[in-house]
């Protein structure tokens, strides 16, 4: 039993590690927030690409970013993602735009 | 003449003189009129957003849903000769004269068991990073308010209800709380989130396809390993692994039985706890890995049961633990065809360490029985595969086909599954499932995910050891238990036509 505990509370630690060194932690050009989203604009059923708008939580600016990887796409597609959800972005400015490089819903249960 | 063209041209003068001024003083009184309304409707815009902010309407908030559904089952199954428990000591008391008594081979059939369920859930987002859910399940049969007519004395995990399968096998038809617990998310503004009450841990990956739900979210749990509504917390972790999208960890404890005040002798029932780890490195909708590794310690002998098919029931003694590992591979392939193919392998294996406590029965103390072991205390190793396709068309039909295997000594948790024989994927054996579900036409309305739809299905299964969904005793190979006395009826075979009629708003 002991051993159990000890090696999942090895394991977290480990994935904890990983999530907090991995390479893809925020580099220098990389802006991250936390924010609900107020709209999203999808352009068919068949958009390649997508704008999401959302308030920071903790300033309360309006952001908007370019999505146009095709997980959140589908996502925003099928409803799996809504108005209104919370959400971890990750986006860099690249051409004037803010261009999404991870967007996932909070975690939570 | 001379003199009216002067009064004239002397009125336009005057008129050309007084008329501007009062233009001009009728352009100022509405001047000042949109001043005052420009005043007032900023103040009722500050008034408005004021209150929005102190007093959100109630579906800012506030998320509520559910489910309905009737269901037929038509059930049937084989029970083979075999040498009951009450016979045994019978003829063991009588001074073991001659030979026992053997029941006879026999058809068991319920044709026609009506019921409906009701499920009613409630979100709130309490607070920033702070959420509170709560799940309502009514489940009863047609004209009862008992489970008499879906209650068999087969399968341990279907002799009655108890707190782990409460709302999810049919019961007394009271509204029961299947779910309720709150989540603190964002914690020290990592993807870090803690959540504690009754857990979501029933109908895990990857049961929904079959049910016809959405995907478990983080939630989720193995569903070949644990199907039972516990009591308990998670502590998550989502990090931001740029290789391993989708990816997080959660540590999860439940509590499935409590024993309450008590004086520390020997012969006390300790409480029954459950540790679980889940990793998931990679989550999308291509490819979906997902592993799971259970402690379960202290494991009780009979849960506590009001009214079961052998008398009421309580915990007489903790039998040892049991450690399970599993792991599941999902993936949803897009424009396969004309539609969308979902396919999923999972496997466990489980591993029983016993003590040498036995249970007591009606008083009886069954000295030779214990944790998956019948005489000498022996640790046991199962195991079992789950495999399973879903294709959906864009008519909104949906084909699926599952299989699965338990081994001899294959022990799960999962008495709470949507199974009326007994939960398919505990069974020591061979099971098959076919099913189609036939989503109606027409847009959602209620939410995003409402739908109504026709499900139909039939289950085969073909059994090759007792004891399934039951881990007190040895299993016996259906071609030997009428030498092995069997405390509840062995089958050999069971069959389930099933129809559903649902709706998800």
């Amino acid at each position: 039993m002991k051993r159990f505990l000890v090696a999942s509370m090895l394991f977290v630690v480990a994935v904890a590690a990983a999530g907090f060194l991995s390479p893809g932690a925020v580099s220098a050009e990389d802006i991250k927030l936390v924010g609900v989203i107020t709209k999203i604009d999808i352009a068919g059923p068949d958009a390649t690409t997508a704008t999401a708008t959302l308030k920071d939580n903790k300033t309360g600016e309006l952001v908007t970013v370019v999505v146009d990887d095709d997980l959140t796409l589908d996502k925003f597609k099928d409803h799996r993602i809504v108005v209104d959800d919370e959400i971890r972005l990750k986006y860099e400015v690249k051409d004037g735009k803010n261009v999404s490089k991870y967007f996932r819903k909070t975690a939570g249960c | 003449m001379r003199g009216r063209e002067a009064v004239l041209i002397a009125a336009m003068l005057l008129a050309a003189l007084i008329l501007p001024q009062g233009v001009r003083a009728a352009d100022e009184e509405i001047q000042k009129k949109v001043d005052s309304l420009s005043k007032e409707v900023e103040a009722l815009k500050q008034q408005v957003a004021r209150s929005k902010e102190g007093k959100k309407s109630i579906s800012d908030w506030l998320t509520i849903g559910g489910d309905y559904r009737f269901r037929v089952d038509s059930l049937s199954g084989k029970v083979p000769s075999y040498l009951s428990f009450a016979d045994y000591m019978a003829w063991a008391m009588g001074g073991m004269v001659g030979s026992p008594a053997i029941t006879p081979g026999a058809t068991v059939k319920n044709e026609t068991l009506y019921t409906n369920r009701l499920g009613l859930n409630l979100t709130a987002k309490v607070m920033k990073d702070v959420t509170f859910h709560s799940r309502l399940l009514m489940y009863k049969e047609f004209g009862s308010q008992a489970n008499d007519a879906s209650r068999g004395d087969f399968f341990a995990d279907r002799i009655g209800v108890f707190d782990g399968t409460l709302g999810h096998v049919p019961s007394d038809g009271k509204v029961a709380v299947d779910q309720v617990y709150m989540t603190i998310n964002n914690i020290l503004g990592q993807p870090i989130w803690f959540s504690i009450g009754r857990r979501p841990s029933t109908g895990g990956i990857p049961t929904h396809f079959r049910q016809n739900n959405e995907k478990p979210g983080v939630g989720g749990v193995d569903g070949l390993l644990v199907d039972y509504a516990y009591d308990g917390l998670t502590l998550g972790y989502a990090p931001d692994i740029e290789a391993l999208p989708g990816a997080y960890a959660k540590f999860c404890y439940g509590r499935g039985f409590q024993r309450g005040f008590h004086f520390d002798s020997s012969g006390d029932v300790k409480n029954m706890d459950m540790f679980g780890f889940i990793a998931v490195p990679y989550d999308t909708d291509p490819l979906t890995i997902y592993l799971q590794a259970n402690h379960a310690e202290n494991i009780i002998d009979f849960p506590v049961i009001q009214e079961s098919t052998l008398g009421s029931l309580r915990p007489s003694t903790n039998l040892g633990d049991i450690d399970q590992f599993g792991v599941v591979v999902m993936s949803t392939l897009k424009k396969v065809g004309p539609g969308t193919l979902n396919v999923f392998a999972s496997g466990a294996l489980d591993k029983t360490h016993p003590n040498d406590n036995h249970p007591t029965f009606n008083g009886i103390p069954l000295s030779n029985i214990g944790l998956m072991y019948t005489g000498v205390k022996k640790s046991t190793t199962g195991n079992a595969i789950y495999l399973g396709a879903r294709y959906d068309l864009p008519s909104k039909t949906k084909i699926g086909l599952e299989y699965n295997h338990g081994s001899k000594n294959w022990i799960s948790f999962i008495p709470a599954a949507d199974d009326m024989w007994t939960s398919k994927l505990g069974t020591r054996g061979n099971v098959y499932e076919v099913y189609l579900i036939q989503e109606l036409p027409g847009l959602p309305i209620a939410s995003y995910r409402a739908k109504s739809f026709l499900r139909i299905g039939y289950q085969y299964y073909d059994f090759d050891y007792t004891g399934s969904n039951n881990w007190v005793g040895a299993p016996v190979a259906i071609s030997d238990v009428a030498f092995n006395p069997q405390m509840l009826t062995p089958m050999k075979s069971a069959k389930d036509l099933y129809a559903t009629l649902e709706v998800k708003f």
